[in-house]
């Protein structure tokens, strides 16, 4: 009958999933090639292209490459249609940047968009546009972008903001002024969602010019309410970086108030918490782990370390650290507070996180508590943002327990949670009981020890003792309901094996262990309790644990010396039949036994110890082998028989000697075990590192306190360092052409783009003198040598200058961190850039020090990142490639280039006007002279060649003289070069067409036939310019 | 599988392959898998929805709660258009559904996420466009004008909705959240509510709603059209609605002390036998008849086998052991119980491990938590509009351990 049932309703589900799908796109998606596309796409109609689209994207949506269609597409761009529009735009982002040639044939359709009178259109035209990741449009996406942040329609400003990152991303050079200057204008704007874009775009484009912040903060904080929900998450964080980089940490927050008191008695407040008559009255009645609070202020701010560290031994640099302060009162504080303040009741549980984080970090404390109810509000969300709140609560009730101690009922665990949800609520659980709660949770963590999850048990088991260890109070009590546990675990698992008793059973005895250690005395009872049940406890890690037990405290008390020979006996019996682990423990226990006892046990323990070393000696498992030779041979006085001692008393005298390490290995305390390395990493709150507990690439500490200083706010670009003080080393960043010639660094000789080309000539002339052999270019590896001036301008020696790869260095710094995780794997791959380095003891001032360094690009259009190191301080800079080192000379008579040239015809074609004037003076003096009037074009076209020479790593083919009746006239004059690509040896022709008089500045109509378009387009830039 | 790139970077299929042999390795579970995963290359975010996975991947910082918030935003937007989530609708309306996210996000930034514009820039598949576009063979769901909210200061509603009808419902929904421990006492027992408006007002009204009794309210978020001043000053909601349904605000309410019906377990145990005997009454009445009253629990691993009988409603058993009790309304006669036997295991001697009761029911015309409206007020609107309220009360992780 069911079966019938279920036959009709799968029939009857069928059929209304039929009757719902017409009329939807189903028939595409299941069969999207029944018809050719191709045909359709060059269809007049609209709606046969749109269908035609949907079909691509449904291959697309199954993954397939359907990339063949691309010129096809491409055509469409162009269409009227909105729909089809939209389609083409979602086909072209995604195959643009396989198919850069034909994607740059679009662009011209893009800004006849950017003006359509329909706000949409230019939207959609400026996403897409700067979607599409071409090299060579970059420059006309920012004009795009220039534009549309000044456009009337807010939602186009906003796609402005948008398209700012993107572009960054593509092409992010010399000066970032112009990205600086449109973010801050669309900053400024009056639409507040156009500034949470423009908060957006800050954030990746430059998070740290909080200068563009400083005149607009406290309308940023107004706004802050309007702002749609996704830029108010960052642009809270924003805000945030900047207080602290303005005006330092708030002196009543908790990160400092708690910070600086680690030296007050009240370090180590929260063990040992009595109610609230802490040792501390500053605290208004609460007490907070400080050593953690001091761990997260350190991980929260970057550089804090020091100065925390100094005023942690002394008071004497109190004022100095007064300078990175501020008070709660100070207005910007007061107005960033209250702005953040009602975003805690916002909708977005992101929102709410990132509020609470600034309250986190600047709220005085009295005015934490009000973050706790609203964080715990959106814990009762869905399950996947429960676990990331929870992951962040961790933390915040780790710093100041006493915040959450009344709402444990929240942290209960439910029949619904995840396991990791269990898992830490149970941990928090543990950190915020009280006195007053313990019992409750108690009561609650009964039930859980019922739960059929038993991976959950056992960390309930642990939570447990967790407790027991911070509230002495309940610890006989737990003891109690641990053993109840252990024995009970202990008879189940004697009757049938099932899948995570084990774990609850051993936990149980570790919880044990634990509680027994902080006060061994009184427990002793336990302990023979425990070693009563012995033989019932089945599991061997658990066996193995209890004989620990037993022979870490076998001298404690009454009862347990007279109980230990005994169990030995036991163990003696069944030694043979125990696993590894347990034979382990037996031969140490027995030996700790033997080399506490006194009296007329000894001998019995000695005899018992032997047999165990015998037994242990002939073991299958090499370990166990291993441990009885180790153990007789460092105890070999104790082993001894009396009778045998006597006889050898020089003998004896050796003994004793091992006598004395022996004891020590094994009765050695037990430091306690380093706390989890988990727990010791902290990140800032609602970051995605707290979440996987290491720094993520792009993670960020918060700034320095008060590194925004007032003179960098006036001067609106970071560009100006005192001699003195070198440490803002952020400024070094910007180009070489920014440097100072008084700031003491040494990097004003290299990354400035014409420097460069002046020091060219040098650089070949000095490596062929050297090495004739090797060019001023080592072909096939894009290596290059340059030569580096290294001058001291200040007045001091400057020590232990090095010149390292920025790039390695830091993936080094974030190994560190990060464990060496995936991107030092994506690294690795490649060969570092610079070969070579050699560190310069020291540098007197004046002096001056010529390097030579080996380089390689990564890509024409990248800069590379160097990173000088003196003095022990970083200076981070970039060097700029120059697009004509991409080509190595192709020589090739006429014709071939001709051939060439034509087989680079259309859109590997391209041609740039320019005017050229350098010939008006070098002609100048021999213009009287007509009679060689032949010689002036000689003359021009020697400039002309050596000018592209010197540019660009290319050869000349051949100069077109013309055959002209008029002297002064040079119309016709044609150069030819060619060369090819280092990357992939595609041939690159470049040919210079000369129209015009001497007299005049000419005309040069400069072209480039190339196949790789976007080099080929920068190419024609870059010689175009040094033309002009 | 549907793959939309947003930042330049591109992504790789193949971590969705990777992804897959993580869940495989974690037990085969995706709803029980870390919401957060750390990749070799990516980091990923991943939200289980009704048997759809969307998952989000990253390579640098971000704040993870924004990449989850966002994909629930995309559920619920998904869900709200396609009137369900499941893979059929999706295949279906794949062009729709590329579009929306294209429209949603920019560059891996969140653009429009507000449902009311969404509606007016990309058309919801509805019966009368698709038999349109079979009609004619037409069809184009992309609104051709940007709509005019995108401009204006208050982003979430449209600027000229025309409607023929005049009228706001408000709804108040209370999921009960209630722990009962294995003693039978109430550990836990706290409301979470949702005042649900459905607005269909001309023009650019504004609303006040005020509440009776505001002091209960433990705990509230708002609708960002929600203004914070009022409710600072006077405890009074005053908003712009959005057009159509929307979740006003939520709220929490703590510390109750009873609950509308009481579910009593007994487990027995011995000789590898386990009596089960489930009641189930009304301790409390709201007043109003509760309905769809269920009990569920999951019957522990070690039961071999199980018959379990009730005196009212029906007991199903699923293949992973699940055992679903419905009862439906409590008759007025009787008082439902589940009663039975459990067999273990061969070797166990009793139950060591117990089940968690899951209960769930519904009260329609009840605020649980005693909320009551005050009034509604409403202004800018050319006539006075009918009014309506309503309120509903069900269960939400309401559980009592045997």
């Amino acid at each position: 009958m069911f079966h019938q049932f279920s036959a009709t309703a799968e029939s009857l589900s069928k059929a209304s999933s039929l009757v719902l799908r017409i009329g939807t796109d189903a028939h595409l998606y299941d069969d999207p090639d029944d018809v050719s596309i191709g045909p359709l796409l060059e269809s007049r109609f609209d709606s046969e292209k749109v269908d035609a689209l949907k079909r691509l994207l449904a291959l697309l949506a199954q993954g397939s490459d359907v990339s063949q269609f691309f010129p096809q597409v491409v055509k469409n761009v162009a269409s009227q249609s909105l729909e089809l529009k939209k389609l083409v735009y979602l086909y072209l982002l995604h195959y643009a940047e396989k198919r850069q040639n034909e994607a740059l044939l679009s662009i011209n359709c893009f800004q006849k968009d950017l003006s359509d009178t329909n706000p949409l259109v230019r939207a959609w035209a400026l996403r897409t546009m700067a979607g599409i990741r071409l090299h060579a449009v970059a420059p006309l996406v920012l004009r795009a972008i220039t534009k549309c942040a000044r456009d009337p329609s807010a939602y186009v400003r906003k796609c402005a903001a948008y398209a700012l990152p993107k572009l960054y991303d593509l092409h992010h050079d010399e000066d970032n002024s112009s990205f600086e200057e449109l973010v801050d204008i669309l900053l400024n704007d009056h639409s507040p969602g156009v500034v949470g874009a423009a908060a957006a775009a800050f954030k990746s484009v430059c998070p740290s010019s909080l200068f563009l912040i400083a005149k607009s903060f406290r309308r940023l904080c107004e706004i802050l309410p309007d702002v749609e929900e996704w830029g108010q998450i960052v642009l809270i964080e924003i805000l945030l970086r900047y207080i602290i980089a303005r005006h330092g940490i708030v002196k009543e927050s908790i990160m400092f108030s708690l910070s600086t008191m680690s030296t007050t008695p009240v370090a180590d407040g929260f063990p040992t918490f009595s109610g609230t008559s802490g040792s501390c009255q500053t605290l208004v009645g609460t007490t907070c782990d400080v050593n953690m609070i001091t761990l997260m202020c350190k991980s929260y701010i970057d550089g804090q370390i020091e100065c925390f560290a100094q005023t942690g031994c002394s008071n004497s640099s109190d004022d100095k650290l007064d300078l990175s302060l501020t008070s709660s009162t100070n207005d910007d504080v007061v107005m960033l507070l209250r702005c953040t303040s009602p975003l805690l009741w916002s909708h977005n549980s992101a929102v709410v996180l990132a509020a609470a984080g600034v309250h986190w970090i600047m709220a005085p404390r009295e005015n934490i508590e009000r973050i706790i109810k609203p964080l715990l509000f959106i814990l009762r969300s869905c399950q996947a943002s429960k676990y990331v709140i929870l992951c962040n609560l961790l933390v915040f009730a780790k710093a100041v327990p006493p915040f959450f101690s009344q709402y444990y009922e929240d942290f209960f665990v439910c029949s619904y949670d995840t396991y990791q949800i269990r898992a830490l609520k149970l941990e928090i659980l543990s950190i915020i009981a009280t006195e007053s709660s313990i019992p409750i949770i108690l009561q609650e963590f009964q039930d859980y020890v019922k739960d059929p999850d038993r991976r959950f048990v056992a960390d309930t088991v642990a939570a447990i003792g967790l407790c027991a260890q911070r509230l002495p109070m309940v610890a006989s009590a737990c003891l109690e309901g641990l053993l109840a546990i252990t024995f009970y675990e202990s008879s189940l698992s004697s009757s049938s094996q099932i899948d995570g008793e084990a774990g609850v059973l051993v936990q149980a005895i570790m919880s044990i262990k634990a509680i027994i250690k902080q006060n061994p005395d009184s427990y002793d009872r336990v302990i023979v309790q425990l070693a009563c049940n012995l033989d019932r406890i089945k599991i061997p890690a658990a066996r193995a644990l209890v004989i620990w037990i037993i022979g870490e405290y076998s001298v404690i008390g009454q009862i347990i010396p007279k109980v230990v020979p005994s169990i030995l006996n036991y163990l003696a019996w069944s030694f043979t039949s125990e696993e590894p682990d347990t034979k382990l423990q037996i031969l140490n226990t027995a030996a700790k036994v033997l080399l506490c006892a006194q009296g007329a046990d000894s001998l019995a323990f000695r005899k018992i110890l032997s047999y165990f070393i015998e037994l242990a000696k002939y073991d299958i498992n090499y370990d166990v082998r291993d441990r009885a030779h180790f153990i007789f041979k460092f105890m070999p006085h104790s082993l001894m028989t009396s009778s045998e001692k006597d006889n050898n008393s020089d003998i004896s005298q050796n003994g004793r000697m091992h006598h004395e390490p022996g004891g020590k290995i094994l009765n050695g305390k037990m430091h306690s075990s380093i706390s989890s390395t988990k727990s010791s990493r902290i990140y800032l709150p609602g970051s995605l590192s707290q979440i996987v507990l290491h720094a993520a690439s792009g993670y960020e500490p918060l700034p320095k306190p008060c590194s925004l200083l007032n003179t960098d706010l006036t001067a609106g670009v970071v560009n100006e360092t005192n001699d003195s003080d070198i440490s803002s080393g952020s400024s070094i960043e910007e180009s070489g052409s920014v440097y100072d010639s008084d700031h003491s660094s040494i990097s004003s000789d290299d990354g400035n783009e014409s420097s460069w080309l002046d020091e060219e000539p040098g650089v070949s002339s000095i490596q062929t003198s050297q090495q004739a052999s090797s060019g001023r270019i080592s072909i096939n590896n894009l290596n290059l040598l340059v030569e580096i001036f290294f001058e001291n301008c200040s007045s001091e020696p400057i020590k232990n200058i090095a010149l390292k790869d920025g790039e390695s260095s830091s993936s080094v710094e974030s190994s560190d961190q990060v464990l060496g995780e995936s991107e030092s794997l994506l690294r690795t791959a490649n060969v570092p850039p610079v070969l070579s380095t050699e560190e310069i003891a020291s540098l007197d001032p004046g002096q001056r020090v010529k390097k030579l360094i080996e380089i390689r690009f990564p890509h024409h259009l990248l800069p590379l990142k160097l990173v000088v190191t003196c003095n022990g301080k970083k200076f981070s800079t970039k060097l700029w490639p120059d697009i004509g080192y991409f080509l190595k000379p192709l020589s090739m008579n006429t014709s071939a280039f001709i051939d060439h040239e034509r087989q680079l015809p259309g859109m590997f074609e391209y041609s740039k006007r320019c005017t050229f004037k350098d010939h008006i003076e070098k002609i100048a003096p021999v213009k009287d002279d007509s009679s060689i009037h032949s010689d002036k074009i000689i003359l021009l076209s020697q400039i002309l060649t050596s000018k592209v020479l010197s540019n660009c790593n290319v050869s000349l083919v051949c100069a077109d003289i013309p055959v002209s009746f008029n002297i002064d006239d040079a119309s016709g004059l044609c150069l030819r070069f060619s060369g090819e690509l280092l990357s992939n040896s595609k041939p690159c022709l470049i040919s210079i067409l000369v129209e015009g008089k001497f007299s005049e500045p000419f005309v040069l109509t400069v072209k480039i036939n190339c196949e790789e378009t976007v080099f080929g387009l920068n190419l024609l830039n870059r010689v175009a310019a040094f033309l002009q | 599988m549907l793959e939309k790139q947003m930042a330049g970077h591109r992504v790789d299929r193949s971590i969705c392959a990777w992804f897959w042999d993580y869940v495989l390795s974690q037990g085969g579970d995706p709803s029980m898998i870390l919401p957060v995963i750390a990749s070799p290359t990516h980091y990923l975010f991943q939200l289980f929805r009704d048997g759809i996975i969307f998952l989000a991947c990253t390579q640098v910082e971000m704040p993870p709660l924004m990449g989850i918030e966002f994909l629930c935003r995309v559920a619920d937007v998904l869900t709200d258009y396609l009137g369900g989530l499941n893979e059929d609708v999706i295949k279906d309306n794949f062009v729709i559904v590329y579009e929306i996210l294209d429209e949603m996000m920019d560059n891996g930034i969140p653009l429009t996420t507000e449902p009311n514009i969404l509606r007016e820039m990309i058309t919801p598949p509805n019966i009368v466009s698709k038999m349109l576009s079979i009609v004619t063979g037409k069809n184009s769901n992309v609104s051709a004008n940007l709509p005019d909210a995108t401009a204006s200061c208050i982003p979430w509603r449209k600027t000229n909705p025309k409607h023929s009808s005049n009228e706001v419902y408000v709804n108040l929904v209370e999921e009960m959240d209630a722990v009962f421990n294995r003693d039978g006492i109430l550990v836990k027992c706290e409301i979470y509510g949702e005042v649900q408006v459905n607005s269909h007002l001309p023009g650019l009204p504004d609303l006040t709603l005020s509440f009776s009794n505001p002091s209960i309210l433990y705990d509230i978020r708002f609708h960002p059209c929600v203004r914070f001043r009022p409710w600072e000053s006077d405890q009074i909601l005053s908003f712009v609605p959005p057009d159509g349904e929307f979740r006003l605000m939520s709220y929490r309410v703590k510390k109750l002390k009873n609950t509308p019906i009481y579910v009593k377990p007994q487990l027995t145990s011995d000789a590898g036998n386990c009596r089960v005997n489930v009641l189930v009454g009304i301790r409390n009445d709201p007043g109003k008849a509760i309905d769809s009253i269920t009990v569920q629990f999951q019957l522990p691993l070690c039961v071999a086998s199980a018959n379990l009988t009730p005196n009212h409603g029906t007991v199903n058993i699923l293949a992973d052991k699940t055992c679903c009790w419905s009862i439906g309304q409590i008759p007025k006669d009787k008082s439902p119980s589940l009663s039975g036997n459990l067999v273990l295991e061969v070797g166990l001697d009793k139950l060591h491990v117990f089940p968690v009761f899951r209960v769930g029911f519904r009260i329609m015309g009840v605020a649980f938590s005693g909320l009551q409206i005050h009034k509604l007020d409403v202004k800018n609107t050319p006539s006075e509009p009918y009014k309506g309220f309503r309120a509903l009360t069900r269960s939400g992780e309401y559980e009592v351990r045997a």
